[in-house]
């Protein structure tokens, strides 16, 4: 049960990691406020890095939790593992196969994930356009964050289907009827978020690549420009 | 328009030192309407006459003849030959105890389980046999004939990877009983005693709603329904208990 | 060599057995059952329809009581069943019924209103009272006249024996699957057990008992075609054969049900026609009602499947590559109810025949269904000439049905037998007639008789190619038995049957085996089984030739009359040790104590050869009820025939009706 509360806490957060994350791809601006707005610059005199740090803990101990339930799950050994491994692959069944996926893309976020929540949680203040962009492209963690899309992705959705077939949500009248749409949603998104993802991707290699010769460099809002130039200026 | 047929049967005597598991083809033209109850006992008759399987009812009622037939398991009786290719496997049921190639001890099995599982009514009192009968909803009485029809033929254990890799877990015909008693009003007992029996990881929360249960169940019951049933029922017996303690 | 010992040895894991072995576990005695398959793979499992019992809940079984269930089980049984049997039976049935809802069947109950039904053909709309609603609903069938089968949709033997088994796992009864009762143990008239074989390891041991019961269910599978499982081979009936000292009785008494689809042989239940459906003939004419003006349909099973095969036999048969059969329509009953009250049936069609019976007819025929004799035994269960021997079910001629059972009678049976055989059982156990010395060096002697025959069918050489093997020999018993011992018999057919079963016993004690392991080994078991399934077929071939009469589902072409005269009685056969044919005597059947003396079925034309007594006794009843009149149907039925003295005490009281509590409130 605390597995299913934990991932759907984990998945629900992702959403919104989406969200934010993506922010990129409105305007650069949008994106270092919603980063910025995570330190609390919007509500405390001073930003502060370690609020992030220590959103960041907290997710990270959630992740933890869940992923130490998880291991019970998996194949406790060699001799489990074939079992699962001849039997999912004789057995030809849909939600089988789905089940292996996400032991498999868990196993990966196992080793994955933690490096980036690791990097989250050392330099809080290093997030914003720019920051982000040369993390992605100079600091070459890009294969990592495509790697981690795809499983987090596929993972998050397909555990949020199961979830709803664990618990019975939405079964309405008709389970059979009720797990057909539930499993089209699912893939719906699935489709719509890893798109959204690889475009984000994108976004931050290109920025990255063209601020590759600047890298380090923070960047400023356009409405601070000004401000700061004037500062300069003084 | 009749084909030939290779059927490519698990063999192996666990009595006999010399027997090692093995596969053991053989051929058989196919015939209309032809069915694995027939196919099979036309290779005993004419190739293999010490071959050992299990048909009882050969109707689909009686749920003897399960085996795993071309990866998947299901009833053998009722298993038309048309719908599988031309060559395919037949493999005894895992998880139970293996008589001799394609016949597996169920009976055990589920003999323990329903002890384990306590799966009769739990009555308060002695029935008056003289008295009119206890007055029942006739769609209580429906619900509960639908949960009742498991022919405890073993293809959601077979099906399961949980119970694959999970000795002791109930699986879903050990689920799906405890839902059918919990829903028969002659059976006194309250959740928290079937969380007693089921509220472990042998129980529904080692369930990993794999689905393939409900999926390749041949008596189509709802499996998937009563599982989530139940889950949310002895999640909630589960929180009621952490608060008393 | 193994001895183990108990107090009440059950051979036979099906309603029956399983009903005698709670009873007998309650009253504290051991019980041990065998079964060749896990007990909840019984047959029992198989029946769809339903079991009688006179409730009159429903609209259409309001005033049914024991009387009437008794009236028409007798005339269903054509005068053959024992009337002191078929009055504890009606008056056991109820109870049965509402045990088993305690224990969890959950049977179909009355909904209160108006619902649609089909009778006759026809829509018609009844009313379910207010004060029935809950109550145990029930469904028509053959030879009834109130609607008195209580079911679970059409899967009603599943969860009676479900119950049962479960409640088997309740009182801690054990159960042995894979074992089979090899022979019965015995001296000077008394059994004392029997040689078990373990399927699986091949183990032979011994089991004493003061008590053995055999219920080990029916014999069907000697007919090639049969809606039987394949375990129905008899092996019950045929050790006590063997025994030389138990008899078999009305072996020729064999029910062919109407409707087992073709060409499987699997059955649809006569729910079907119970609850509407319409048989049909290759013009897709209704023709039940130019045979059968009043009761169509639902006519007695041996009537509806004879009239099927006169039909057919009149050219009127479909054609078919599988063979001729005629239509059982039930698409006038609708998608709904089918999905609700014949969903069996819908799985059987759409797995076995690839079609919903809710739009397409079911092709049907005639096939071998029940077997009306088996072990003979008193109305206490005990055979009358082996001591400590006791049989319940389809396996024994208790002698309920006489020469044709009423459809949903059989379940009842099971689990009234087992209600009163169980308490009988531990009666006899706990008396000074059943105290019993074991005598190992018996049971000794007995297995070590079993071993000796399975080593030499495992000596003898394999049967060479084309050569006669258990395989090829079954065949030709089983063609013979569908050919000749079917539903219409004459003396040539019935001599011509007698003599190939005398040949191929003989040839089938001379059979080897390919594969020569002792252990679990289909090819042995068939080869051991097959001589005692011919000498069955002998004493329902042979009893079949002798009886030379009509009567129920027995019908001579040659000997179309039932003749009371000279065939009021039941068939006796037993085997002598080491003879070539079964011997049969005559156990007759008095009118005198008959409470409803013999007379007309009612179907087609009158034709009964009169016993002497019978007006003797008709004058007698007329006489005792004319005294009577006005008392009570209680006190009349206890002057007609007193039955009530010979039920265990537990199980004499009135049962209680809707109808008589309704009625003691208004006075
Ligand atoms: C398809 C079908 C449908 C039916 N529908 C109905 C219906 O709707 N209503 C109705 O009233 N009747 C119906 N009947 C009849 C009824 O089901 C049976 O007569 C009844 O169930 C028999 O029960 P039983 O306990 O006597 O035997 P079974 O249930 O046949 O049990 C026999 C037991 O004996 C065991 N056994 C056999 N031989 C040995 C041995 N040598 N050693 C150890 N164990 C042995 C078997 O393993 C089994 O456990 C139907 C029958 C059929 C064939
Ligand atoms: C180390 C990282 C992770 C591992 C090893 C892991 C592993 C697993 C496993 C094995 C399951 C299946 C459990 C079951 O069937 O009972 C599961 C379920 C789930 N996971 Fe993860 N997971 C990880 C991270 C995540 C993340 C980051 C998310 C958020 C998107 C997530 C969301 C979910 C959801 C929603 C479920 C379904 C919960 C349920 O079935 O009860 N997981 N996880
Ligand atoms: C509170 C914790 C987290 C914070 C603050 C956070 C923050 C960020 C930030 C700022 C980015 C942009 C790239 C960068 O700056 O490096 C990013 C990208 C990413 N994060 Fe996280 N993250 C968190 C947790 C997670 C977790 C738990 C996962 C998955 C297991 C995850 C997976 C990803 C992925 C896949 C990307 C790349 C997305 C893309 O570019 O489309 N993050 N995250
Ligand atoms: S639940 Fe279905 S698959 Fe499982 S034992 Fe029962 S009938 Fe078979
Ligand atoms: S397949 Fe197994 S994991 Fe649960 S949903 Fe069915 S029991
Ligand atoms: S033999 Fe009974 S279900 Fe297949």
């Amino acid at each position: 049960m605390l597995q299913s509360l934990t991932g759907l806490a984990l998945a629900l957060f992702m959403w919104l990691h989406m969200g934010f994350v993506s922010a990129i791809l409105i305007s650069e601006d949008v994106a270092w406020a919603v980063a910025r707005f995570f330190e609390g610059y919007f509500f405390l005199p001073r930003p502060q890095a370690w609020l992030v740090s220590s959103f960041v803990a907290v997710i990270s101990l959630l992740f933890a939790l869940h992923a130490l339930l998880a291991l019970r799950k998996f194949p406790a050994d060699w001799r489990q593992y074939r079992i699962a491994a001849t039997h999912g692959s004789r057995l030809r069944h849909g939600d089988t196969v789905l089940w292996f996926v996400q032991v498999a893309t868990g196993f990966a976020m196992f080793f994955l994930a933690p490096v980036h929540l690791y990097a989250m949680f050392m330099h809080p203040d290093l997030i914003g356009p720019y920051a982000s962009a040369d993390r992605v492209w100079t600091g070459g963690f890009w294969p990592l964050y495509l790697a981690l899309l795809f499983a987090v992705e596929v993972h998050g959705s397909v555990g949020l289907y199961r979830l709803a077939v664990k618990w019975g949500w939405f079964e309405g009248g008709d389970a059979r009827a009720s797990r057909r749409r539930l499993k089209i949603a699912m893939w719906g998104l699935i489709a719509f978020l890893l798109t959204l993802g690889l475009t984000t991707l994108m976004a931050e290699i290109r920025m990255g690549v063209e601020h590759a010769p600047r890298a380090g460099e923070r960047y400023v809002p356009t409405w601070q420009r000004g401000v700061t130039a004037a500062e300069e200026a003084r | 328009m009749s084909r030939r047929l290779k059927i490519s049967v698990f063999r192996h005597n666990p009595r006999d030192p010399q027997s090692v598991p093995r596969l053991v083809d053989y051929e058989l033209d196919e015939q209309p309407g032809m069915t694995l109850f027939i196919a099979l006992n036309a290779i005993r008759d004419t190739q293999a006459p010490d071959l050992n399987f299990d048909f009882v009812c050969r109707a689909g009622v009686c749920g003897a003849c399960a085996m795993v037939v071309d990866g998947r398991p299901g009833l053998a009786c009722r298993t038309l030959t048309n719908t599988l290719p031309d060559a395919f496997s037949l493999y005894p049921l895992p998880v139970f105890r293996l008589v001799a190639d394609l016949s597996v001890d169920t009976g055990r099995w589920m003999r323990e389980l329903a002890e384990r599982l306590q799966t009769w009514v739990h009555l308060e009192a002695e029935p008056e046999l003289d008295r009119l009968e206890a007055r029942m909803e006739p769609a209580l009485a429906e619900g509960v004939y639908e949960l009742d029809r498991c022919i405890e033929c073993g293809c959601c254990i077979a099906a399961c990877a949980t119970a694959q890799m999970r000795e002791g877990f109930v699986g879903a015909v050990g689920l799906n009983k405890i839902a059918r008693f919990r829903l028969d009003p002659a059976d006194t007992r309250a959740d928290a005693d079937f969380y007693e029996l089921i509220g472990s990881d042998e129980g529904i929360f080692g369930c990993m709603s794999l689905l393939a249960c409900n999926d390749l169940c041949p008596k189509e019951l709802p499996l998937q329904t009563q599982l989530a049933w139940l889950r949310r029922k002895m999640a909630g017996q589960g929180i009621r208990w952490l608060r008393r303690r | 060599m193994r001895i183990e010992y108990t107090d009440v040895l059950v051979v036979g894991g099906g309603l029956a057995g399983l009903r005698t072995a709670v009873g007998a576990a309650r009253r504290g005695l051991r019980v041990e059952v065998l079964s060749l398959v896990p007990a909840k793979r019984s047959h029992s499992v198989a029946a769809q329809g339903g079991m009688q019992a006179s409730l009159g809940n429903a609209f259409k079984g309001m005033g049914d009581n024991e009387d009437v269930h008794f009236g028409d089980t007798v005339r269903g049984s054509d005068w053959g069943c024992d009337q002191l049997v078929a009055r504890m039976f009606a008056h056991m049935a109820p109870k049965a019924v509402r045990e088993l809802a305690a224990w969890g069947v959950p049977w179909n109950r009355v909904q209160r209103g108006a619902h649609e039904v089909v009778i006759n053909g026809e829509r018609v709309t009844l009313t379910e009272r207010d004060e029935a609603h809950g109550l145990i609903t029930a469904r028509d069938f053959g030879g009834t006249r109130k609607w008195r089968t209580c079911y679970t949709a059409d899967g009603t033997g599943h969860t009676m024996l479900y119950a049962l088994g479960d409640r088997t796992v309740a009182e801690g009864v054990p159960v042995r699957d894979r074992s089979e009762a090899m022979a019965l143990i015995h001296d000077d008239g008394r059994c004392q057990g029997a040689v078990v074989r373990d399927l699986e390891s091949g183990e032979l041991y011994a089991i004493l008992a003061a008590a053995t019961v055999i219920a080990t269910g029916g014999f069907g599978r000697i007919w090639g075609i049969s809606t039987n499982a394949l375990i129905n081979e008899g092996m019950g009936a045929a050790i006590a054969l063997e025994t030389g000292v138990a008899r078999l009785a009305n072996m020729e008494a064999v029910q062919f049900h109407p409707t087992a689809i073709v060409p499987a042989g699997i059955l649809v239940t006569e729910g079907c026609r119970g609850d509407g459906g319409l048989l049909r003939d290759a013009d897709g004419h209704r023709f039940m009602p130019d045979y059968e003006p009043e009761k169509a349909e639902l006519a007695s099973r041996d009537v509806v499947s004879r009239r099927m095969a006169e039909h057919m036999r009149r050219g009127k048969g479909v054609k078919s590559a599988v063979g001729e059969h005629l239509w059982l329509d039930i698409t006038v009953l609708g998608a709904a109810h089918i999905d609700r009250k014949l969903r069996e049936v819908k799985d059987i069609c759409r797995h076995f025949l690839g079609i919903d019976p809710a739009r397409e007819w079911i092709p049907v025929r005639p096939t071998q269904h029940y077997s009306m004799g088996g072990i003979r035994t008193d109305h206490r269960g005990e055979s009358r000439s082996l001591r400590g021997l006791f049989a319940v079910g389809e396996a024994a001629c208790w002698d309920l049905h006489g020469f044709n059972r009423l459809g949903g009678n059989s379940l009842a049976e099971t689990v009234v037998a087992g209600m009163l055989v169980g308490e009988y059982v531990a009666d006899f156990v706990e008396s000074q007639a059943g105290a019993l010395e074991f005598s190992p060096g018996l049971a000794r002697e007995f297995v070590g008789r079993e071993r000796a025959a399975l080593e030499s069918i495992a000596a003898r050489p394999a049967p060479a190619p084309g050569g006669d093997s258990a395989a090829s020999l079954r065949r030709e018993m089983e063609a013979t038995m569908t050919e000749h011992v079917g539903l219409f018999r004459n003396e040539s057919g019935l001599r011509s049957a007698v003599a190939r079963l005398a040949d191929l016993q003989a040839r089938a004690r001379r059979i080897g085996i390919a594969s020569r392991h002792l252990d679990a080994n289909p090819e042995l078991v068939a080869a051991y089984r097959l001589p005692r399934m011919l000498a069955l077929a002998l004493c329902a071939a042979q009893g079949a030739l002798e009886r030379r009469e009509s009567r129920g589902a027995h019908a001579r072409e040659d000997y179309p009359a039932r003749n009371d005269r000279d065939w009021l009685r039941r068939t006796l056969a037993w085997w002598p040790t080491g003879g070539a044919t079964p011997v049969l005597e005559y156990e007759p059947i008095t009118v005198e104590n008959m409470e409803l003396p013999p007379g007309f079925r009612g179907y087609g034309t009158r034709n009964i050869v009169e016993h002497p007594a019978t007006a003797l006794r008709e004058a007698e009843v007329e006489a005792i009820r004319a005294r009577l009149e006005g008392e009570g149907r209680a006190r009349l039925q206890a002057a007609l025939l007193d039955f009530r003295g010979c039920l265990p005490e537990r199980y004499r009281g009135d049962n209680d009706r809707l109808a008589d509590i309704e009625e003691g409130a208004q006075r």
